[in-house]
Parts: structure tokens; C-alpha cells; sequence
């Protein structure tokens, strides 16, 4: 039996992104059809407004502070309602679809006990955590992608002049900041054995990092907090659909979620797997 | 014949909690090793450890020579495991779950898991979600054994199967045996251990206790015996046997715990006219309890 010859089998890694794709598929579909369903809502609701000057008179008969903090700054334009209507709030929701599936890699799977059956077979601990991110970041462009081809179909058979390359710059944006409390939720699994707190914890962040945001605009006692808030860093300027994608913030907002899954991978390698 | 599997002292502990203590074992090529012990002895957690799903708290554990926490994903690609509790992705059907496993493991051919699934009467059409417990317990086992490992390590592997099923699988396990390949399995069905396996270990409360062969175990036990006669008869001849304790005598009925001497007993029995005798082997508990039952306190004690 000495001679046996083990070895770690290869492929397992894409086999793991494979397999979560296939299970997170009907769920992206989902959530991608709701969220092009809202986007594609707004885009007609602008239309029924149908003259941009009356669109300004309505905004002036808000406070500016409350628009400031809802991020609408012009709605004279598609683009610019849109970052008000759907942008701004997006992240909100879109970010649950990460936080879900990935505080459920870990935590989830050891609360069904169907984690004992998955690492019986030769997958590196590592793998399990890698390949459920990399799953779930593909599942979220899918669903930033629907959403994309909804509002902007929506637009084209409306005759609607929304640009191909700010909605493209729109739904992109979304990417890094869902994946940022995707990756948290993602840290938290590997900690916590329960998915409730891996869901609760980045859920209580993200609520927070919103608040401070938010109130940093209208406040400028407030501001300094928004430095704190990642939703600050996902639209630095404006909207990235009126302004375009500020590629630092993209790229450092990845960064930081694929900082907190290497965490998880260390965090989960070294420790017990209760069922 | 070389150790497949070996523990050294090996200890794993939850806080205060046991789980075991100062385990050690080696379990050779080729054979079948019961892992024997009550629900809570930690037959579980050691097997949990073997399989690097627990670290240990001291001590060390080789599988093919190789250390269990170093080198556990080549040693996973040569073992096939059913844990004991489990559960399989509801969404998806056993055939789906199947090929997504030969593919983590490099198997082309789903043959063996078509026949297994086959014998053992498991549908793989179903999402899991609509699967009773002993038909998911069936593609747990098939998952574990499709493969064709050379370690087999099968917590509480007969758990909600129906006898029929037991008995194919006993049969599947005596195959196994029959290449070459060694099986490590858990249970507190002693029955099923003294059909198939070499050697037992008996783990209590952490610790193990003994190691010897299934034979032993099994000729050591003793028997509950319960012979209803036409009439009375005198229980005094019964009671001077060597072996009988706890002898019981109402009207015609006697019954008593036989330790030794079937062969006088039978004898004994058969000079009166029998009306009927029940000869019933004890629960694998009560055999801890008499031999390996030292309480607590006893231990504390002593």
C-alpha cells in the first residue's frame, strides 16, 4: 500500500465554478429579471413625463439637500433620472444577491451538511472558497447584464435617446460594489459557522456605509464619514451612467472584495468544519 | 500487509467537551474494520479527523502513510466517504450529483455507480429534495463507492436502509473485502459487524477500549434465553449451569442470560416436552455495558 499512488486530481477548481453556476443560474435569472423589470419601469415612467422642462420644475420644488442626497442631480435627462431612480439605489438590493449565495458557501453548507459530502472528494479547502466567488461574481454580471439589456431595450423600442455606453458604464458599476459585500459575507462564512451572522454582519455594513454616504451629502459635519463608506467611492463625482466609471474606484472597490475572499480562504483553511 | 490507516495518541477535544482521547489504532490492507460504540463515544469525530474535517487537538493520524491534515486532498482522492449525517443538494438529481463528483475526480466511466445504483435499488432521476432518507443514503453510499477507492470510511453506513438493501450492501461490502480493498466503517448493529468485518474496535466515551477480532467480540457475548415448557418444571437444574445468571421462573416459563454451555442447556431443555424457546443475541448497548460498561463513577473511583 506504500506504493499507492495519490495524487490531487486537476480541473476541480473549474468543475466547483461550473457546479455553483449551475445552481446559482435560476436565481440570477431571477434577480436580474426584477431589477431589468424596475430599471426598465423607470425608463418608461420618464417618458410619461414626456417634456424635460416640466421634469426641471418638479425638481425645483424639492429641497436640494434631499435630492444631494439621493444622488439626483439632473433629471433633465434619461441618463440623469436614471441615476436618481435606479443607480443610486440598485446597490441596496443587488448586493443581497452576493451576500446570500456566498454566506451560504460555507456557513450554509455546513448548516445543511452539505459541506462533509463535497470535501470528501480531493477539493482543496481553498477551492471551495475561490470557486464559490468566482461563481458568484459571474452570476452577478449575468444579472447586471439582464438588467443592462432590459432598461436599455426598454429605451431603443421607446425611441428613447439613452446612451448605449452610459448604460453599459451604468450596470457595470454595480459589479464591484455587490461584490465588495458579497466577498464580506463571503469572510464572515468562513468565521462564523452561522450563516444568519454571515448575512446579518455585511447586511448592518452595508446599511451603515449607505447612511454615512448618504447623510455626508447633505451634512457637512457628516462628511468626513463618507471617506468610510464604500458607496462614496462607487460614485466619487456623480453617477457613473451620467459621468462614467471612475476605473481607481472599480478596480480598488475589487480589489477590496477579493481581499476579503483571500481572507476566507486563510481563515477556512485552518479551521474545523462542524455539521 | 501495510497500515491504510494509523492513529497515534490521537486526541481531539471541543472546550470542556469529549470527543476522543489518546486514540490509537492501525487498521491494515485488506480488511474490514468495525468502529464500534454507542451513539455520543466519538466514532464520529474520529472519523471526522481522518478525514481532516476536524483538527486534531494532539496526536496524529496517517491514512496511506500520509499525515491527515498535510496531505488530506491526495488522501480524499483514495478514499471514498459516506459521513454520517449528510445531506445532498436538493435541486439536483443523484445522476447530476454523480457526474459532477466523477468529475472532481477525474472518472470518466459511471458504470460501477449505475450497477451500484442498480443493486441497491437507488433512482437517480429525482432531485434529492424528493427522496426519502434511506433512498438519500443510498446515493451517499454510491458516491462513496463509485470510485472504486481503496479506503472505504462508512459512518453509520446501514442508517435508513431497509433490510433487503442492508444485506446487498453487506454483500457489496464482502466484494470489496474480496479486491483487495479495506473498509473503515462505524455502527452499533452488531449483527451487521459480526457478518462482515475482521476486526472491532470499541470506542467509549473517547476512548479505545479494545481492538480484537470480530470472533471474539461476538463468542464473548452472552444470550437471552426464554424457554416455555407444557408445564412447570424445576428451575434449579437450570440455575446450577455454568453460565446462567438472572434466571427467572413463572409457571412454565423460564428465562435467564446464558453466558456459556449451549450445548448442557439444550440437553437440559430437552428432557421436559418444550412448547417453545427464544434464543435472542443482546443489543450491541448491553454488551457494552456488561464488558465495557464501567460508569463514570466507577472509573472515578478506581
Amino acid at each position: 500500500m506504500g506504493e499507492l499512488a495519490l495524487r490531487k486530481p486537476s480541473g476541480t477548481l473549474v468543475a466547483l465554478v461550473a457546479h455553483t453556476l449551475r445552481l446559482q443560474l435560476k436565481s440570477a435569472l431571477i434577480w436580474g429579471g426584477v431589477l431589468g423589470a424596475y430599471a426598465a419601469a423607470m425608463v418608461a415612467s420618464y417618458l410619461s413625463f414626456g417634456d424635460p422642462q416640466q421634469m426641471e420644475q418638479i425638481m425645483a420644488a424639492y429641497p436640494p439637500e434631499l435630492l444631494e442626497a439621493f444622488g439626483i442631480t439632473d433629471m433633465s435627462t434619461i441618463e440623469g433620472y436614471l441615476a436618481g431612480q435606479v443607480f443610486n439605489l440598485a446597490p441596496l438590493a443587488l448586493a443581497f444577491f452576493p451576500i446570500l449565495a456566498l454566506s451560504a458557501a460555507i456557513a450554509g453548507s455546513e448548516e445543511r451538511g452539505t459541506i462533509d459530502v463535497l470535501l470528501g472528494n480531493p477539493v482543496p479547502r481553498w477551492q471551495l472558497v475561490v470557486g464559490s466567488f468566482v461563481a458568484t461574481a459571474v452570476s452577478l454580471l449575468l444579472i447586471v447584464f439582464i438588467m443592462g439589456a432590459m432598461m436599455y431595450g426598454t429605451a431603443v423600442l421607446a425611441d428613447t435617446e439613452l446612451g448605449f455606453v452610459a448604460s453599459v458604464e451604468g450596470v457595470l458599476n454595480l459589479w464591484p460594489i455587490s461584490l465588495f459585500f458579497g466577498g464580506l459575507a463571503l469572510l464572515c462564512s468562513a468565521v462564523f459557522h452561522r450563516r444568519a451572522l454571515a448575512i446579518a454582519v455585511p447586511g448592518l455594513v452595508l446599511l451603515a456605509m449607505y447612511l454615512a454616504d448618504t447623510l455626508g451629502r447633505v451634512s457637512e459635519d457628516l462628511e468626513v464619514y463618507r471617506d468610510f463608506s464604500v458607496f462614496y467611492y462607487y460614485a466619487p463625482e456623480g453617477s457613473a451612467i451620467t459621468d462614467g466609471i471612475d476605473w481607481a474606484s472599480f478596480f480598488g472597490i475589487t480589489g477590496l472584495a477579493i481581499l476579503f475572499a483571500l481572507f476566507a480562504v486563510l481563515v477556512f483553511r485552518r479551521r474545523d468544519i462542524y455539521t | 500487509m501495510c497500515a491504510v490507516i494509523y492513529t497515534e495518541d490521537l486526541t481531539k477535544t471541543y472546550g470542556k467537551a469529549r470527543g476522543i482521547r489518546d486514540v490509537n489504532l492501525t487498521v491494515e490492507e485488506g480488511e474490514v474494520f468495525g468502529f464500534l460504540g454507542p451513539n455520543g463515544a466519538g466514532k464520529t469525530t474520529a472519523i471526522r479527523v481522518l478525514m481532516n474535517f476536524l483538527r486534531p487537538t494532539s496526536g496524529r493520524a496517517e491514512v496511506f502513510g500520509r499525515d491527515t491534515v498535510k496531505h488530506s486532498v491526495e488522501i480524499r482522492s483514495a478514499v471514498g466517504n459516506l459521513p454520517g449525517e449528510f445531506a445532498l443538494e436538493d435541486k439536483m438529481t443523484g445522476e447530476r450529483l454523480l457526474k459532477f463528483f466523477a468529475r472532481l475526480r477525474g472518472v470518466k466511466d459511471l458504470g460501477y455507480a449505475r450497477e451500484l445504483a442498480g443493486r441497491l435499488g437507488a433512482d437517480l432521476t429525482r432531485p434529492m429534495r424528493r427522496l426519502s432518507r434511506g433512498n438519500k443514503q443510498k446515493i451517499g453510499l454510491i458516491q462513496a463507492m463509485f470510485h472504486r477507492p481503496p479506503l472505504l470510511i462508512l459512518d453509520e453506513p446501514t442508517g435508513g436502509l431497509d433490510p433487503l438493501v442492508q444485506e446487498e450492501f453487506l454483500r457489496i461490502i464482502g466484494e470489496v473485502r474480496g479486491e483487495g480493498r479495506t473498509v473503515f466503517f462505524s455502527s452499533h448493529v452488531l449483527s451487521e459487524v459480526e457478518r462482515v468485518c475482521d476486526r472491532v474496535g470499541i470506542i467509549r466515551e473517547g476512548e479505545l477500549v479494545d481492538v480484537e477480532p470480530t470472533d471474539n467480540l461476538v463468542n464473548k457475548s452472552f444470550r437471552h434465553v426464554r424457554l416455555v415448557f407444557e408445564k412447570p418444571v424445576d428451575p434449579g437444574p437450570f440455575r446450577a449451569l455454568n453460565g446462567v445468571e438472572n434466571l427467572c421462573a413463572e409457571g412454565p416459563e423460564l428465562r435467564f442470560t446464558l453466558y456459556d454451555d449451549l450445548d448442557r442447556m439444550v440437553k437440559l431443555a430437552a428432557q421436559h416436552r418444550l412448547v417453545n424457546m427464544e434464543y435472542e443475541r443482546p443489543s450491541l448497548e448491553e454488551i457494552f455495558l456488561t464488558y465495557y460498561g464501567a460508569s463514570e463513577e466507577e472509573d472515578r473511583d478506581g
